[in-house]
């Protein structure tokens, strides 16, 4: 008897004299993690702790500047840990998840040679150069290692990147500008990488990875039309709303295909907070709030309902 | 939903682990399967927060119509809604009305609170009311995202009860309480769920909020908000401490620990480890979180967990008063530390592929 769910036996237990004993047996030998799972769980939770805390011991010996330290030690110090650090990665002995920690750890400590050369140089680095370089300098190491976890933390420095941009340097872009390149850089890397997977060119993306992006975009864009809806700028709001209905639909389209109830969760719910900001905005009065209060619980409700059916249609397809 | 034979060959699994003849109700069980009423957590979730807005602007819309000025008309609002939420899920099973159960308990609650304060009724008693509410709830409704609100409120409740009564070092009974129930509730899992049908159907919603309790607790204790005591925070420490070695003796069955030696290094080694953290409770209780959830393989408890841990130890670091020198030289032996631990066991965490 493979493939039992939890859930399984809490519906037959409810409906069934099972013993204590019988649940605690089918629980530890089906549901509950065994050996191998502890032990791959142990090594990973070393290592990452240990790389981890090395890593962050890194960080804060530089943010301490050290005034008696020459900074061509410093700097040397840096180069020296990113080199032997990546050299250790490229040692073919090593396991290949521990790899790829390791090359995180020294992508890490490329950012602490950056915010090293800003602070000895005093180069007006300011945080967008200076995150613009990180981002620039670690692609290698993103490209060649292909661990999610880094890709995702390269995702995180993009956006860093241009909010810290348009702050600093682009401070004529409108809000809206800001969010509508958000969510369609973070759209795109969705995209990319669903088209990817599953045209199978590359291994099979983590969900988290996945579902992260798409709950990142899905935010962007509902702000963005928001803050559009009731500041009313001209230019860039309906070429937002018009990328997010495309990429609604497709996200839509992708999630009956791929059977991913997430995405048919959250663009319903996206959209059904832009309706009710729309209605706010038609009218603030007391009447139209209730409207609204039902309106949600409406739409809500009807969007889980649809769910339900659709879960059942597929479960009774396999 | 699954095919009639595969429900059948699910039974006949649990009869083999069995030594009695079992007694199946088999047409509930399929018709248990057709309902599908085990909703994702997408969908519990798309639930809480579509309640949680259709609430909001129904609590502006009755602040619109003036409600707000009559305290008995909000109490009495308050109470009507907190009735309508559970009569509507005694009467219905149906996933349909869930949204409006959980707006109308939410708006219940929040309406009682304001009507209550308006009368200028002592905030404790409002505590402890509040506290009787959600017990009621409990026994009565069969609801998961109503019980997991109503586990929130009742913790919630103890919790500001403490912080309204400046009795702070209180706060380490309530977290230690709840890491003692968190800790039974995991791992007695079966017996919880053979005890009887109601217990069973209110197990996942309680585990879920007895955690996020757990947590909030964890999150007063280590954010520093409130003056703590010095004197009495190895109390925490010491329950949480003591549970996560219980844990690891369960850890070292499974993992088929052979030798004493091993044993006894491994218990020395965690105790020294956990005690250099005795003076920041959040950072076990969020590895006591983690153990518990990985063990019974619950992953969304363990996502919680690692998310916690991480939050906890940058904020213990970032709170230090020493030096960024000698933090730096704390969290660098740290580091190598684990990563000897790495090497040290790695042998013996080895995936037995070769056997």
């Amino acid at each position: 008897m493979k493939n039992i769910q939890r859930e399984d036996i809490y519906i037959i237990n409810r409906h069934a004299d099972l013993t204590e004993r019988g649940v605690d047996r089918v629980l530890k030998e089906k549901i509950y993690n065994d050996k191998d799972a502890w032990k791959k769980f142990l090594r990973l939770f070393f290592i990452i702790l240990g790389i981890g805390f090395s890593v962050s011991g890194v960080v804060f010996f530089f943010a301490y500047n050290w005034a008696d330290l020459h900074k061509f030690i410093k700097i040397a110090l840096v180069e020296g840990l990113i080199i032997s650090t990546t050299s250790v990665a490229l040692l073919p002995k090593i396991n290949s998840n521990v790899r790829n920690i390791i090359l995180t750890g020294s992508a890490v400590l490329v950012g602490v040679l950056f915010a090293l050369f800003g602070q000895i140089y005093q180069t007006g680095a300011n945080a967008y150069d200076f995150f613009l370089a990180w981002t620039l300098f670690i692609t290698i190491w993103v490209v060649v290692a292909n661990y999610t976890p880094l890709w995702f933390l390269y995702l995180i420095l993009i956006n860093t990147t241009l909010v810290l941009y348009s702050q600093q340097v682009a401070k004529d872009w409108s809000e809206i500008l800001v969010f509508t390149l958000l969510f369609s850089i973070n759209a795109i890397v969705l995209f990319v990488t669903v088209a990817l997977s599953t045209s199978k060119r590359i291994e099979p993306v983590p969900n988290w990875f996945l579902y992260s992006v798409a709950l990142a975009s899905t935010t962007f864009a509902t702000i963005g039309i928001t803050i559009g809806i009731f500041e009313e700028y001209a230019i860039a709001s309906p070429i937002l709303v018009s990328i997010a209905l495309i990429v609604f639909a497709l996200g839509i389209w992708h999630g009956l295909k791929s059977k991913s109830i997430f995405f048919l969760a959250i663009i319903p719910f996206s959209v059904i907070v832009i309706i009710s900001a729309l209605l706010i905005k038609v009218s603030d009065g007391e009447m139209m709030l209730l409207l609204i209060s039902l309106f949600i619980i409406a739409s809500i409700t009807f969007v889980i309902k649809n769910l339900m059916n659709i879960q059942k249609k597929w479960s009774n397809e396999r | 939903m699954k095919d009639r034979r595969s429900i059948q060959e699910l039974m006949d699994y649990l009869q083999t682990v069995e030594e009695r003849e079992l007694q199946f109700e088999k047409d509930a069980i399929i018709a248990a399967f057709e309902s599908n009423n085990n909703q994702s957590l997408v969908i519990k979730v798309l639930s809480i927060f579509g309640g949680l807005l259709a609430s909001v602007a129904f609590l502006v819309f009755l602040y619109g119509i003036g409600l707000y000025d009559s305290a008995l008309g909000v109490v009495f609002f308050g109470i009507v809604c907190l009735l309508g939420a559970i009569w509507l899920n005694k009467i219905s099973e149906k996933i349909i009305i869930d949204t409006v159960s959980v707006s109308f308990y939410i708006i219940g609650f929040v309406l009682l609170a304001l009507g209550l304060g308006k009368l200028e009724m002592n905030e404790n008693t409002i505590c402890v009311l509040f506290m009787a509410i959600s017990v009621i709830s409990l026994l009565t409704t069969r609801n998961f995202i109503l019980s997991f609100i109503a586990v929130l409120v009742l913790n919630g409740s103890v919790l500001t009860l403490i912080l309204l009564n400046n009795n702070y070092d209180l706060i380490h009974l309530y977290v230690s309480v709840l890491a003692l129930i968190l800790t039974y509730v995991f791992l007695k899992e079966a017996r919880i769920l053979t005890l009887n049908v109601a217990l069973s159907k209110l197990y996942g919603p309680s585990r879920v909020g007895l955690l996020f309790s757990f947590l909030f607790g964890l999150i007063v204790l280590g954010k520093g908000i409130i003056p703590l005591s010095l004197d009495y925070i190895w109390i925490s420490s010491f329950i949480f401490i003591s549970v996560i070695i219980y844990l690891i003796s369960c850890i070292i069955k499974v993992i088929e620990v052979a030798t004493v030696q091993q044993k006894v290094g491994i218990f020395i080694f965690s105790v020294l480890l956990l005690l250099s953290t005795i003076f920041s409770p959040a950072i076990t209780g969020a590895i006591l979180i983690i153990l518990l959830s990985f063990m019974v393989n619950y992953r969304f408890g363990f996502g919680i967990g690692i998310i916690s841990f991480v939050y906890f130890l940058s904020q213990y670091y970032y709170d230090l008063n020493f030096t960024l020198l000698t933090k730096s030289i704390l969290l660098f032996s740290t580091g190598v530390l684990f990563i000897i631990l790495y090497f040290f066991t790695y042998k013996k965490l080895a995936p037995n592929e070769k056997v």
